[in-house]
């Protein structure tokens, strides 16, 4: 400790620090703090006790809740991943230019507001929207209800979230020497055993940092589910949003998103270990 | 205070109801004049249902409040409960006046959220509320979906096999509660107290049938013209919108059931004299049922009705005719602390 | 299987464009409702955008609050990106995962936070309070940014200014901030995005007085699905789009004007 403190005097550590107090200050006002009252909250409102948790943790309600919203987690990263690997290998593919335009494309996605794209999405799934019409034209008398049901909150999520995924495969796959796949088709490699042993592999860091993005995103996502899915498959986001919106009940609605949190970041933790936050974004 | 009874006096307007509302009037507007100079403020914020409420309360109440006090009225959206909660306990003001339901007022009040106001006319405060209007939740349907019958009672909305389709209520425990009690066969005279773990019961029943639980009026006028839902139980104003737009619609006064709004002023609000003023002046006869008549409410001061058009009345739930098919809210009679059930109806829906 | 794969990618393709492409011809419906397709055409909604305050309001305040938002967070991320860049120091890595943490919390986990500290604080419904909101969730993402061109920064430029005796001030003036001027810009555009497009915590903060337009698009969108929202929803696109086409755009000038002789 006193070796620390005497390097900090130095010139070496002090300057350094001097440039970071700012926003250290700024954070720890504004961004510690609202923190540590969310988890004072937990343990207080409206009595202090860990009733909150106990409710939270074995209240059938919230678990049911905690599991659909790692279930619907896991589903849209799994699609997320089914519909990224195909595209980002397109990508990988075809022309410079058409790899471009895709590019383009997903970029322009992803920069596009989320409630722009969910508002979208309650265009072409509602009852008089392009899908139903072309259902309907097709011979389906009867098309099932679309909108408002857990089908159209995944899709729309998995559609948010694809960006995501899709640069982080497309940046490892572009990395991926041709002659190399070359190579390995001409010692009579190809179809699935190229895919298993030479892009799986080599895709896989891509693979990770897309599916612990979405799935940590996906964990906590508010708005999509809100408006588009079904009120019987609320996610965590909107329950907690519910508790304190609707009924002021800061202790829960507090309980459950240091159990959100927690979990978010066991996730991030296990993930900074191994390969280092700052590269999930890229 | 009960809607029928005012509106037994209502149906008959007599001479000294008239009178009552012409010194109500003026009443107002004397309030209203000399107290320009004392308004803390010149602008006032107010909380809004949006669509044909804003529109005619824009028309009929804002504009001429405006004129008369030469104080300005922002709107802000949505209604809410819970905000009227959090401003009184954070001390940051959103809005200065809302309107609530009687499922709302009655919890409001006793949660010390409400300023105290003086009775503007004969019967017309309840809980620190002044009464407004009176409006209803019915049942409503699209035409076009080929049944053999026509829908009569909540009965017929819980009866999926004779009228396959989607369905969609009110987010709001406080009036879904009685429609599942009338479904499950319970006398309108007898729905009070209600019996919370029979009306639950019955809403097992019709839960996965209901796609939508709306949260706002103007949404539920949004799925009903769209057909995202086949039946709903909807606001009449609200139904109306829909049935103007020319979707293919129909709607039952019968066991529609009737709330009342009042206004009220959040406690300790800074704006608090102008937002006295215009909960006087926007219960006050003229302005009221000029309010009334264009978005088809009932109104609750009696006085009001001298200035209510014939051609109005067929859509108000209140108008005779109508008024005697409904049914009305006893929120003091409710049977249980509303916050609890309507945190238990969160839980239902969820699970 | 690799034309399976591209197969699923072309549907991918389409799956991805749709929801973009469909707004559009939605914003110029003469449709009360979620009609598709319209039943005709008009700019009626355009009108209704560029004439009711209640959507141009949340606009502006999205515009100035992303200003803000962007000047605050350059001027705290930027030294400390110098120092953790430039710098080997003691407490660095923690320094470095205090810069990343705010984008590790969920938003709704913040908004919980932001609602209650900043009623305490009477933040709530301020522009203020939503600045500051935004200014710490702006953080990760602007240091991302930076510290990535910073990294790519040629450090014997600024010791051959100096062994030229150029003074600290001199080199940051002449050397260092012309070179970084691209990379300041585009975090900061990041800075102005984040702000811009965030919407939990300021459906939960930003009140009558700050209401910015994510928190108004989605009211509107849960309470009536207004087909204004496809007007904005097109406006914001037609922004990316330009965003995105611009620089290729300039691109494709600049070599015309290089090809055509000069006189």
């Amino acid at each position: 400790m006193g070796l620390s403190l005497s390097a900090l005097a130095e010139r070496k550590t002090l300057w350094p620090w001097l440039l970071l107090a700012p926003l250290t200050i700024y954070l720890a006002l504004f961004f510690l703090v609202p923190l540590v009252e969310v988890a004072l909250m937990s343990v207080t409102e409206p009595r202090p006790g860990l009733a909150n948790y106990e409710k939270v943790l074995t209240g059938s309600l919230y678990r049911k809740v905690f599991l659909n919203t790692f279930g619907t987690a896991l589903l849209v990263t799994l699609c997320c991943l089914l519909v990224g690997y195909p595209l980002a290998y397109l990508m990988s593919t075809v022309s410079k230019r058409a790899a471009m335009g895709i590019l383009l494309l997903i970029t322009m996605s992803f920069w596009t507001s989320f409630l722009v794209r969910t508002y979208a999405w309650m265009v072409l799934l509602g009852n008089n929207g392009p899908v139903v019409w072309l259902m309907q034209t097709l011979g389906i008398a009867e098309p099932p209800p679309l909108l408002f049901t857990r089908f159209s909150s995944t899709l729309a999520m998995v559609h948010i979230l694809a960006p995501y995924m899709i640069m982080n495969i497309y940046t490892v796959m572009q990395k991926i020497d041709p002659s190399l796949i070359r190579s390995a088709e001409s010692m009579g490699a190809y179809g699935k055993s190229l895919f298993r042993h030479i892009y799986l592999p080599l895709t896989a860091p891509g693979i990770a940092n897309g599916s612990v993005l979405v799935f940590v995103i996906c964990l906590g996502f508010y708005v999509t589910p809100v408006l588009l899915g079904s009120p019987r498959e609320q996610m965590a986001a909107g329950l907690i949003g519910n508790q304190i919106e609707q009924f002021l009940a800061f202790g829960l609605g507090s309980a459950m998103s240091i159990v959100l949190l927690v979990v978010t970041l066991v996730i991030l933790g296990i993930y900074h270990r191994r390969f280092g936050l700052d590269k999930l974004y890229g | 205070m009960t809607i029928k009874k005012t509106h037994n006096a209502l149906i008959r307007p007599n001479r000294r109801l008239f009178l009552q509302g012409t010194a109500a009037l003026a009443g107002a507007s004397a309030l209203a004049a000399p107290s320009i100079g004392r308004a803390q403020s010149k602008e006032l914020y107010i909380n809004s249902w949006g669509g044909p409420w804003l529109e005619a309360a824009t028309e009929n109440l804002f504009t001429p409040f405006t004129e008369a006090t030469g104080i300005k009225v922002n709107t802000v959206s949505p209604v809410s409960f819970a905000k009227l909660a959090a401003q009184v306990r954070t001390g940051v003001y959103e809005f200065d006046v809302t309107t609530l339901g009687g499922g709302d007022i009655v919890a409001a009040n006793n949660a010390g959220l409400l300023e105290p106001l003086e009775e503007p006319y004969p019967g017309g405060l309840f809980q620190n509320g002044v009464g407004s209007h009176a409006f209803a939740t019915m049942m409503a349907w699209r035409t076009d979906k080929g049944w053999d019958e026509t829908p009569q009672s909540w009965a017929d909305f819980w009866d999926v096999e004779r009228f396959p389709g989607g369905r969609s209520l009110q987010r709001y425990p406080a009036r879904v509660l009685p429609l599942a009690l009338l479904a499950d066969g319970v006398a309108p005279e007898d729905l009070y107290p209600l019996d919370i773990d029979r009306a639950f019961a019955k809403l097992d029943e019709i839960k996965e049938h209901v796609r939508v639980w709306w949260t706002g009026g103007a949404q539920s006028t949004q799925i009903l013209r769209d057909g995202e839902v086949d039946m709903i139980g909807i606001w009449h104003g609200r139904y109306f919108e829909a049935e103007d737009a020319g979707a293919p619609v129909a709607f039952t006064w019968n066991q529609a059931e009737l709330d009342s709004a009042y206004w009220v002023v959040a406690k300790e609000t800074p704006n608090m004299e102008a937002a006295k003023m215009f909960v006087d002046f926007a219960t006050s006869a003229e302005p009221l049922a000029g309010f009334v008549a264009q978005a088809n409410y009932g109104a609750m001061n009696p006085a009001a009705d001298a200035f209510i058009p014939d051609s109005a009345k067929p859509r108000m739930p209140t108008a005779p005719g109508n008024v005697e098919m409904t049914f009305e809210q006893d929120m003091l009679n409710f049977g249980a602390d509303p916050q609890e059930v309507a945190m238990r109806f969160d839980e239902w829906l969820a699970s | 299987m690799n034309t399976l794969m591209r197969w699923i990618g072309i549907a991918v393709v389409i799956f991805i464009a749709a929801p973009l492409v469909i707004v559009v011809p939605m914003s110029f419906s003469t449709a009360a409702s979620l009609q598709f397709p319209p039943p005709g055409y008009s700019w009626g909604y355009y009108q209704q955008f560029f004439s009711d305050p209640s959507w141009l309001r949340p606009a502006w305040n999205s515009i100035y609050i992303a200003t803000m938002n962007t000047l605050l967070t350059m001027a705290l991320v930027v030294p400390a990106t110098f120092a953790l860049v430039r710098h080997k120091f003691w407490g660095k890595s923690f320094a470095n995962l205090m810069m990343m943490m705010p984008m590790a919390v969920p938003h709704i986990v913040m908004a919980v936070g932001y609602y209650s500290y900043f009623g305490e604080l009477k933040l709530v419904h301020s522009k203020l309070g939503v600045i500051l909101a935004h200014t710490c969730l702006s953080v990760p993402i602007t240091f991302l940014v930076l510290s990535a061109n910073l990294k790519g920064f040629d450090l014997t430029l600024e010791r051959a200014a100096r062994s030229l005796g150029a003074t600290p001030g001199q080199v940051f003036r002449h050397i260092t901030l012309p070179i970084l001027k691209p990379g300041l810009a585009i975090s900061a555009l990041f800075a102005f995005i984040q702000s811009f497009d965030e919407t939990v915590v300021a459906i939960f903060i930003s009140g009558r007085d700050a209401e910015t337009l994510p928190r108004k698009m989605f009211d509107s969108i849960r309470e009536e699905a207004d087909p204004v929202i496809a007007v904005i929803s097109t406006l914001l696109f037609a922004v990316v789009f330009a965003g995105l086409i611009a620089p290729s755009l300039i691109k494709g000038l600049r070599r015309m004007a290089k090809g055509t002789p000069s006189k």
